[in-house]
């Protein structure tokens, strides 16, 4: 759920961006490591990146008509992990900006918070927690939750910046909220359900590539092996 | 597929120096956020349009079909802001002037920041713009990823496409069930097939010495100070008219 360029008031895009720095941060310092380790490892992650990109510019299938994009953060999250998956997800969001104009580059922050780290560690979170349960049900409960968190996010944010007259943030976030929930939970139910067909197709046809989804696994234990 | 990288690399001002386009359209932004909306952002929608459209000469309608689609999003929810929620008693919707106010402001402003993206986007590709992002303080590596990321993406995007209309030819999304079957498979091959082919990379460069860096050559092109000059210029009418037009309304 992208916010638009000029969107919010300047001094909370500049909020936004503060907050989600700390991540990109720590997200851009591991990359470097990645890399500087492995040099090769800078064309997985572009591919990976190019491949999230084009993800999120697919129309998702619809059951009222309305057409809508997958965020990917799901899948993303729990292919990568989350760490290097907020850097990627700002450099998607970046030329979504740039490329589409979907988003802006003043929201940029409040919408990397939103979609490339809370998203993305919620999913996470969900899909470690869930796993026990079975593959299928941890996957779609990663990509379900992590699409919920976003616009929970999102809400709060556009609540933040825009208090309702009457009744101020509460009255806001009911509002906000309110649509969020009619529009947007059914597409996240519809995401976790294509997640959960991706995941199930690679782990039948793909099994090394999943191999990879040690990704973030396969690095680090490459990166202890370097040292 | 994506319409606005291909005026960024076939306007008039392409060869130019890009950080006299930055330096006009991130002013332009800036402004925009920081004077009161209601008179600095109409100054800025059109000496954006204009600069875009009479200067770099990407066609009006391009400029237009770019801008249409975020602010069609911009109008669906301004209605949101205007309407207010009042939780005492029994809820109910009410428009108030407070809100219709607010609603202009951030409409206005909206429009005005999109024009100044969509401007910058249509006149500038955005390979040439990430590299400025080091002077953030982005680490070299973030950028070089970012950097091969746009080159990849054109790739993958044309699978994309090539794979969905092979999929709707075969009646791939003819019912809901069907849709997301085929939006899995295609997601599942595009992946496996990115994976694939960031490989193959790793192999070609790494038997052509590959250490880590990827050097591309560029065109070398000076900043123009007399345009600089105009770019400023601009930035200060806009200004300065916004300032005086915004006392003159109050």
């Amino acid at each position: 759920m992208h916010i638009m360029e000029g969107f919010l008031p300047p001094l909370h895009a500049a909020a936004w961006t503060v907050v989600a720095a700390p991540f990109l941060v720590i997200g851009a310092r591991r990359i470097a490591r990645i890399t500087r380790e492995q040099p090769q490892a800078k064309l997985l992650l572009a591919s990976a990146g190019a491949f999230a990109f084009v993800l999120s510019a697919l129309k998702l299938p619809s059951v009222t008509g309305s057409c809508s994009h997958p965020t990917g953060t799901g899948l993303g999250a729990i292919l990568f992990g989350p760490s290097v998956m907020a850097v990627l997800g700002a450099i998607v969001l970046l030329f979504q900006a740039l490329l589409l104009a979907h988003g802006g580059l003043t929201t940029l922050g409040a919408n990397i918070f939103s979609m490339a780290i809370v998203g993305p560690w919620v999913a996470y979170g969900c899909f470690r927690v869930a796993r026990p349960m079975g593959l299928g049900i941890a996957v779609f409960l990663a990509a379900m939750l992590g699409d919920l968190a976003t616009y929970t996010v999102t809400t709060g944010q556009l609540a933040l910046a825009f208090p309702d007259p009457a009744s101020g943030y509460a009255g806001a976030i009911t509002k906000f909220g309110g649509i969020f929930a009619l529009t947007q939970i059914p597409l996240a139910v519809i995401e976790g359900l294509l997640t959960v067909v991706v995941v199930n197709l690679l782990v039948r046809y793909s099994g090394e590539d999943l191999d990879g989804v040690g990704f973030e696994h396969r690095l680090d234990t490459a990166g202890e092996a370097a040292r | 597929m994506l319409p606005i990288d291909r005026f960024a690399w076939t306007n008039r001002w392409s060869s130019h120096h890009p950080g006299e386009r930055m330096l006009l359209a991130g002013g332009l932004l800036i402004l925009t956020l920081v004077l009161p909306p209601v008179s600095t952002a109409p100054l800025v929608l059109i000496t954006m349009t204009a600069a875009t459209v009479l200067g770099a000469g990407v066609p009006v309608s391009a400029f237009i079909r770019a801008l249409a689609v975020p602010a069609g999003f911009l109008l669906a929810g301004l209605p949101f802001i205007v309407l207010s929620l009042d939780l005492d008693g029994a809820p109910s919707l009410v428009v108030s002037a407070e809100g219709a106010r607010m609603a202009l402001e951030v409409g206005l402003r909206s429009l005005a920041a999109m024009s100044c993206l969509v401007g910058l986007s249509l006149t500038t590709p955005a390979s040439e713009l990430i590299p400025w992002l080091r002077r953030v303080g982005v680490p070299q590596a973030v950028l070089e990823i970012a950097l091969l990321m746009y080159r990849l993406l054109f790739v993958v995007a044309a699978r994309a496409t090539a794979g969905r209309e092979a999929q709707e030819a075969r009646l791939g999304y003819t019912s809901f069930g069907r849709s997301v079957r085929s939006l899995g498979l295609l997601t599942a091959a595009l992946l496996s097939r990115s994976l694939a082919r960031a490989r193959r990379l790793e192999i070609g460069l790494a038997a052509r010495g590959f250490e880590g860096e990827l050097r591309v050559l560029s065109r070398p092109r000076a900043l123009s100070p007399r345009r600089l000059a105009t770019a400023g210029a601009t930035l200060l009418a806009v200004g300065v008219g916004g300032l005086s037009l915004s006392q003159v309304l109050a």
